[in-house]
């Protein structure tokens, strides 16, 4: 049965990821057609002194739109996927979906992962988008007779030697900063998913505004997020102190328990609010 | 074990002032079409609701097949709202993959006879349907099901007569006659001459379960008349 949730919940949430990744499309072309205003192409040629013209406040405009509309987009999916989390479970809607013979964990279960992987596509989307925005504006100010090909093996290389030279320089290895931001792009989708429906299942526990309640209980668990977060870093931070002060390595393996710990309490947080929404469904569930 | 449902000392209650259902005890047996009647707030939702494992009973259980509510008695009951659950977004042929794909007892080509028979092209999408011809494609899905229990939250409530005579047509000539229809209103008359059995439910208690026969027979009254007899205001 899990196969069949996750298939008809994915035909649902697709429809909505597809329109994000088809504007995070357009709102690229648009990105780079800013990149196109005389202003940037007079970068590498030193003349970006000969007067602004309305190009380049439109290219202007162009590219602070592109940044809120990417951030839009980003914080757009995950707030869909909590609205069709609710509707699909404690609205009208709810009234098919916990009549079906299927447990409360195919339920849950199906929801995060169509879900996760819906907001993990759009932030790759972004990710991209943002990327090629850089290429598109350094291939607008490169040099003539260097190319993106030039550019972006110079821009390797630079970095294996910077990693190699961290590594034998400092002792700090840099490889796992990007591991762990790999890590957080392939794990943070999930973990926000999963907290944002156990905010929303927890609202069920409420009589009255229940809409209300899961908006104040995300919040809630948002501060209590970060006060955990802060006391763990503040006890990292004094474990660390002297390497701190005397040392580049320090300054390395605090972030790296800071970085460590967050995803750990992310993890602990969003296996947390499972529960609850497994405990809402199964034992507490009250379809007004 | 010829008891389909078995309901033990259920209650609902929202808080110490508001109890929904009352300490209700009862079995009902197969192959029987029962009407569940009671006035407004008489708590007959609520019960169906708890059946359904859409409400948390705060006290008793209910038995369906000798199993507490779950997975597997939701593979046999088959059960109609009181509202529209199906999203305004999807065709209707979509729904009856959804429906074929979850309720194994669930028959797609009873579905498509009787779309045809109401002239509903299963290619149209939900939310271009009248709000009364929604409500009939949501029978059609309950009643292509193949179900041992059908539980139907007032199924003729707020239709006209003619939609309420196709309604019960539905009903009578599409459900398995070895399984039970629960079927609660307030149209008592219209649906009197369908029925085997009668629940009685005020305030959230159990007033009264008996036959139809029984009643005609020690009161000498239709069911609507001991109805309005018993509910007198």
């Amino acid at each position: 049965m899990l196969g069949k949730l996750i298939k008809h919940e994915w035909k649902k949430v697709s429809k909505a990821g597809c329109l994000m990744l088809v504007f995070v499309v357009i709102v690229t072309f648009f990105g780079w057609l800013a990149f196109q205003s005389p202003l940037w192409r007079g970068l590498a040629e030193d003349n970006y002194y000969a007067g602004i013209n309305p190009w380049d406040i439109m290219s202007f405009l162009t590219l602070f739109l592109y940044v809120l509309m990417l951030t839009g987009i980003t914080y757009g999916i995950v707030i869909y996927t909590g609205v069709h989390f609710y509707k699909t479970m404690y609205t009208d809607e709810g009234y098919l979906t916990h009549t079906l013979p299927v447990g409360k964990h195919q339920l849950l279960i199906s929801k995060i992962l169509v879900s996760g992987i819906w907001v993990m596509l759009v932030i790759l989307a972004v990710m991209t988008s943002v990327i090629l925005l850089i290429l598109s504006f350094v291939g607008t100010i490169l040099p003539e007779g260097y190319t993106l090909g030039w550019f972006l093996g110079r821009l390797f290389q630079e970095l294996g030697i910077a990693i190699r030279n961290f590594r034998i320089d400092y002792n700090i290895n840099l490889m796992r900063y990007l591991l762990a931001l790999l890590f957080s792009v392939l794990i943070g989708p999930f973990v926000s998913v999963t907290t944002i429906f156990g905010a929303i299942s927890i609202g069920q526990l409420f009589t009255k505004f229940r809409v209300l309640m899961a908006i104040v209980s995300y919040i809630g668990i948002m501060i209590c997020n970060m006060l955990i977060n802060s006391a763990v870093r503040s006890i990292v931070m004094a474990a660390h102190m002297n390497e701190l002060l005397f040392d580049a390595r320090g300054f390395d393996r605090y972030l790296n328990s800071t970085i460590d710990s967050g995803t750990i309490i992310g993890i602990v947080t969003a296996a947390l609010l499972y529960l609850v929404s497994w405990l809402v469904i199964s034992r507490k569930l009250n379809m007004e | 074990m010829n008891q389909l449902i078995e309901i033990a000392g259920l209650t609902k209650a929202y808080d110490s002032k508001h109890i929904a259902v009352n300490n209700i005890t009862l079995s009902l047996p197969r192959g029987k079409i029962i009407g569940l009647l009671g006035p407004n707030g008489s708590g007959k939702t609520t019960l169906i609701k708890m059946m359904n494992g859409l409400l948390t009973p705060t006290h008793g259980n209910i038995r369906i097949n000798g199993q507490f509510v779950g997975a597997d008695t939701k593979a046999h009951v088959a059960y109609l709202p009181d509202r529209t659950y199906l999203s305004g977004g999807q065709k209707i042929s979509r729904v009856l993959d959804f429906f074929c794909d979850f309720y194994l007892d669930f028959q797609r080509d009873k579905a498509m006879a009787m779309l045809q028979s109401l002239n509903i092209d299963p290619d149209m999408k939900l939310k271009a349907l009248s709000k009364g011809t929604r409500e009939k494609v949501q029978l059609i899905l309950v009643m292509s099901r193949d179900a041992d229990l059908y539980v139907l939250d007032e199924p003729i409530a707020g239709v006209d007569p003619a939609a309420r005579d196709y309604i019960l047509r539905t009903i009578i000539n599409n459900y398995n006659p070895g399984s039970t229809i629960l079927l609660s209103t307030h149209l008592i008359g219209d649906i009197e001459s369908v029925l085997d059995e009668v629940i009685f439910m005020r305030y959230g208690h159990l007033v009264l379960y008996t036959s139809v026969d029984n009643i005609r027979e020690q009161h000498g009254k239709s069911v609507d008349a001991y109805f309005r007899e018993v509910f007198a205001c």
